[in-house]
């Protein structure tokens, strides 16, 4: 843990209303020097009003933000040279191709002409669109457009690097790609802060991450110690729409309830996995036949039901 | 990774006005390149002002002998500045639906992401616009100028009308970039187009102010599109003279001033609105 004021990501009490609409709402953050942090929560929930925030294209309501050693109210400028920003919808014009776009990017960052022809060649190299960089960005996939748009985020070699939902609407092969480019650069010394929705996204790539919901922000910490913190593993059943109220009567024998998506019911097992043959012989006992049963170890996703009242992945499309 | 490189460099300063000319001169590139892989959307803006030039002069040649008609070749060669500020409208709503599009899709705040001057973004897109209606310009002067649309003031005066032509564009396309910044819709830019019909048709474009009479030469008068018109046509059928250049450069110049002045006003308003 660094020491905050020196931190690349520092907000206090930062807070942002559209009109009546809290967006976000008093939330404090510090990042570490060459820390993955991931902002994991629903849609609608303000990581990215937040994320804008951070990067200057939203001014704060109240609190302050300070991000690679400037305040981004009083400083933008300064903020923007130092960070790098790809937003949630890769935003690339189609008309343009990858190097024109990229030679564009670099003169915005002031970026010497003798330097810009290396540098594009670089990064296309680097995100594996060399062959396809004299080509229009409308005839991209969904993929080479996301890791355009992380070259072009790239082009100055910024110390903080943000990226917005990165990998939605990704193919499960770009995803694990995009995510091998987001841990090489961290492992070269830049600190990412990542929003996302997709719980294992954030469990793979974060050192540490912040749960924020209805622009709070309710969990914060290491993945595996905010997993740990839950406890008991989590038994999901499906039983009979008429038959819901007495399974529940029942698992409530073993555990406290959890919260789940609709038509399935959750208990965290006090006694541990082993206690899923009692349960199921106490619901045959009952005559509640199961339809359905999983049993899962801890997982974000129940973090953020216990910190919430309701699960992320019910929400995710 | 290393850490940032990027030089710092003060605004204001003489390399920080150096950069901010690159910047804007980048950005007037890429406006220009995407018009025209946009051939869709241009060939429309110079088809249909050649077309209207033709029409008219077949149709309307004994016009030219009606009292307060200037002395002319022929109609062809009076609706030359017609058709460069019609194809100059209609290729300005073009460039500020694209400036909308950057707005709607996001690469506006990839913009606004770098350490850019906010000025330069609107200027660059600009820039763009009065490329291309210069090019507009000079396209149909030499499409014209074949057929008998002779240009008096000769190759200088055609000159002029082509810069003219640029002046306009940028003139136009400020003010239909200001519904771009306001609205943040293409489909809001490409909806004030018959706005933009209205007033050539209420202007001189077509016929002088001298052979109009009641309500449609009252709002000739005031039609600002009157004046942008008559300051090119006096280049091709009166010839070259101080008065015709002011004319054509100075009085589409003031209302580009103006028309900047009133969408680097929306710019303002938009980005104090975040």
């Amino acid at each position: 843990m660094t020491n905050a004021a020196s931190s690349p990501i520092l907000a206090e009490r930062l807070t942002r209303h559209f009109g009546d609409v809290k967006a976000v709402d008093g939330i404090d953050l510090v990042v570490n020097d060459g820390e993955i942090f991931g902002f994991l929560g629903p849609n609608g929930a303000g990581k990215s009003t937040a994320v804008r925030m951070l990067t200057t294209l939203l001014r704060p309501t109240s609190g302050r933000a300070v991000v690679a050693g400037f305040d981004v109210s009083t400083h933008p400028d300064e903020v923007r040279r130092r960070i790098g920003v790809a937003l949630q919808d890769a935003a690339i014009d189609p008309l343009m191709t990858g190097i024109e776009l990229l030679h564009l990017q670099a003169v915005l960052y002031g970026i010497p002409a003798n330097q810009t022809k290396n540098r594009a060649g670089e990064l296309l190299e680097r995100v594996g669109l060399s062959a396809a960089g004299d080509r229009r960005v409308g005839t991209y996939s969904g993929g080479m457009r996301r890791r355009l748009d992380l070259a072009l985020s790239l082009i100055h070699q910024p110390t903080v690097l943000f990226l917005d939902e990165p990998t939605t609407g990704l193919d499960p092969m770009s995803r694990l790609t995009l995510w091998e480019e987001v841990r090489r650069l961290n492992n070269e010394g830049t600190t990412v802060m990542l929003t996302t929705q997709y719980l294992e996204e954030a469990d793979q790539l974060a050192d540490r991450i912040a749960i924020i919901d209805k622009g709070r922000i309710v969990r914060e910490g290491r993945p595996q110690e905010l997993k740990a913190g839950v406890g008991f593993p989590t038994l999901l059943i499906s039983v009979r729409k008429d038959q819901t109220d007495a399974a529940r009567t029942v698992l409530a024998e073993f555990g406290d309830p959890r919260p789940t998506a609709e038509g399935t019911l959750g208990v965290g097992l006090r006694g541990g996995a082993q206690m899923v043959t009692d349960v199921v012989r106490r619901l045959d006992d009952a005559a509640i036949p199961v339809v359905r049963l999983e049993v899962h170890e801890p997982s974000l996703d129940d973090v953020f039901a216990q910190a919430t009242g309701h699960r992320l992945e019910g929400d995710q499309s | 990774m290393t850490a940032a490189t990027l030089p710092i460099v003060a605004a204001g300063s003489p390399r920080g006005t150096r950069m901010a000319i690159r910047q804007t001169l980048a950005m007037a590139k890429r406006s220009t390149k995407e018009t025209f892989r946009q051939p869709a959307l241009v060939a429309p803006s110079m088809v249909f002002p050649i077309f209207f030039a033709a029409l008219g002069a077949s149709s309307f040649s004994r016009a030219t002998s009606l009292p307060g008609f200037p002395k002319v070749d022929s109609f062809l060669q009076f609706s030359v500045a017609a058709t460069i500020v019609q194809g100059v409208l209609f290729g300005s709503v073009t460039g500020a639906a694209a400036m909308a599009t950057d707005i709607q899709n996001g690469f506006f705040d990839r913009l606004l992401l770098a350490p850019t001057t906010r000025t330069g973004i609107l200027i660059g897109r600009l820039a763009g616009s009065a490329i291309f209606g210069a090019f507009q310009a000079a396209f149909f002067i030499a499409v014209l100028w074949p057929f008998g649309a002779t240009i008096r003031s000769g190759f200088g005066g055609a000159a002029i009308m082509v810069v003219s032509g640029g002046i306009v564009a940028l003139a136009i396309g400020s003010l239909m970039s200001a519904v771009a910044i306001k609205t943040g819709s293409a489909e809001a830019v490409q909806g004030s187009f018959p706005l933009l019909f209205v007033l050539l048709f209420f202007s001189s474009a077509f016929f002088p102010r001298e052979t109009m009479t009641g309500v449609y030469r009252r709002i000739a008068d005031i039609n600002p599109v009157s004046y942008l018109v008559e300051g090119l046509r006096e280049l091709v059928v009166v010839g070259y003279s101080t008065s015709a250049i002011a004319k054509a450069i100075l009085i589409p110049a003031a209302i580009c001033v103006f028309a900047m002045l009133v969408a680097l006003g929306q710019l303002r308003r938009r980005l104090a609105a975040r």
